[in-house]
């Protein structure tokens, strides 16, 4: 569903993106992996159309995110890093702008509304303004957002950044539930958010791709149980 | 077509959910409130003082152009500055949306706002006109006008033509920063240089190329001479219609060259 083919982005001079390569295929939830600067926020915004990379290809479910953006955005689910939204309206009222923008039409509009506050658990807050909710109802608006026009693919960028203790178990319990149903990739720099959704992780540093694989097969070729070695191995962080 | 309208629901409603929307109306109709009982005042005077060209008191002048140059700033400054600095910017262009769309449903909002702002001054319009009602009043049989009415149809085109392209650069220019502040700031500045390229005139010999450049691009003038007189002059459609599309288009690659960037 979503293929990425030595993708290379430049910021000016500095190279973020080095030539990544991967595939996710239909079904599979996969966890994007890397440390702080790594060029996963890049790379997924390259896949949702928000960046033009400098070089490589990505498609999603076929239609290749350069020549043919707005066939591929139609199948994305895409929720930025720290979920931007705008303030003065009400939850109700910014889904349904959204589902406008996504070209639902009006019935749709009312029925997949009414799913998704359902499916956040946002329907006690639908008539507040999203400047007074708290970072994980955001959070969970933005996610509706993503959900709206029941698209194939989900791309999260840190769906559980920010979030208390049980904010996170919420939405890693969604994030599974919704795994059945949507391709999806996420990133993430917490491990163990992985382990409890993920069925396979492809892991970047610096630009480069450095392990690409289910997480059993990652395991077995490091030989070793806990995956934060592995990644601690990959990005050369031993030291710190 | 669905994205565009959602999109232009947003940003024309987007104006009532902010106090920028209210205040810059209260002072629009405070100044043209003014202008109006002037120009009333002037109609109404006995002897050889009144006024010949109403709207020339309404539009004309170049004190009102300079009041009326803040206005456009003040409603494209949020447009996409504000998207850009909080991020929502993201979101919105990954929908399945053309920048085109994207530019086009921005600036059909504001300019919608805009024609909002003129609605109430229409009410002017009977008394300048000098308008009287035959007949009953839940039944007129016709109307007449004790001036021209096309003083009025031709002002109006003007004054909303000339704000469409002061929009438009104000859009542009919100294309191009992240702070509200600042795009306000610089669109005001480039609007003023349409309000205040009048001033070089008197010290520019009246057959010379730069006066003919400078009558060209003086927005006061072009009231005070034409349309306040009821001549629509296609010279200043073209201008006000071709910056109005070269701005937008701007806006358009500004919002590629982003993607581009960063």
């Amino acid at each position: 569903m979503i293929r990425v083919e030595s993708l290379v982005k430049y910021y000016g001079e500095y190279p973020a993106v080095r030539g990544v390569s991967f595939e996710v295929p239909k079904g599979r939830v996969v966890g994007f992996l890397g440390p702080n600067g790594a060029g996963k926020s890049t790379t997924m915004r390259i896949l949702a159309g928000f960046l033009t990379a400098s070089g490589g290809r990505a498609s999603i479910a076929g239609k290749d995110v350069f020549t043919d953006p707005i066939a591929a955005r139609r199948n994305i689910g895409y929720m930025p890093e720290s979920c931007p939204l705008y303030p003065e309206l009400r939850v109700a009222e910014y889904l349904k702008f959204r589902a406008g923008l996504k070209g639902l039409g009006w019935a749709a509009r009312r029925k997949r509304i009414d799913y998704v506050l359902e499916r956040c658990w946002l329907k006690d807050v639908r008539t507040q303004l999203i400047g007074t909710l708290s970072k994980g109802y955001r959070q969970r608006v933005g996610l509706a957002d993503a959900l709206l026009a029941d698209p194939p693919v989900l791309i999260l960028d840190e769906p559980t950044a920010g979030l208390d203790p049980t904010q996170i178990r919420e939405t890693r319990k969604l994030i599974r539930e919704l795994g059945r149903e949507h391709t999806m990739l996420l990133s993430t720099h917490i491990l163990t958010e992985v382990e409890m959704t993920c069925d396979s992780a492809v892991i970047i540093y610096q630009g480069e791709v450095v392990e690409d694989g289910t997480l059993e097969a990652i395991r077995h070729k490091h030989q070793t149980n806990n995956l934060e070695e592995v990644f601690i191995k990959l990005t050369r962080q031993e030291g710190i | 077509m669905r994205a565009l309208l959602a999109l232009i629901k947003r940003e024309f409603t987007g104006y009532f959910l902010s106090p920028v929307g209210y205040v810059t109306l209260f002072f629009f109709l405070l100044v043209t409130g003014l202008l109006f009982a002037q120009a009333v005042a002037g109609l109404t005077r006995t002897g050889s003082q009144g006024v010949e060209y109403p709207f020339a008191v309404l539009f004309g002048d170049t004190a009102f152009w300079f009041v009326f140059a803040f206005i456009p700033p003040l409603l494209t400054m949020r447009l996409l500055a504000e998207e850009r600095g909080t991020g929502t910017l993201e979101s919105l262009l990954t929908t399945p949306i053309r920048d085109w769309q994207v530019v086009a449903g921005k600036y059909i909002g504001a300019v919608l706002f805009y024609l909002v702002l003129w609605l109430p001054t229409l009410l002017y319009l009977p008394v300048l006109l000098n308008m009287s009602v035959s007949g009953d009043w839940y039944r007129p049989t016709g109307i007449t006008f004790g001036i021209d009415p096309a003083y009025a149809w031709a002002s109006y085109l003007g004054v909303i033509l000339a704000g469409m392209m002061f929009l438009a650069i104000g859009l542009f220019v919100s294309s191009l920063v992240k702070n509200q502040l600042v795009a306000a700031m610089i669109a005001l500045a480039v609007c003023l240089v349409f309000v205040a390229a009048g001033f070089a005139l008197p010290h520019l010999d009246a057959n010379d190329v730069w006066a003919k450049a400078v009558r060209f691009v003086s927005v006061p003038d072009h009231f005070r001479r034409d349309f306040t007189r009821g001549v629509i002059d296609t010279r200043h459609l073209l201008l006000y219609l071709s910056v109005t599309a070269f701005c937008l288009f701007l806006t358009a690659r500004s919002l590629e060259a982003r993607r581009l960037r960063a």
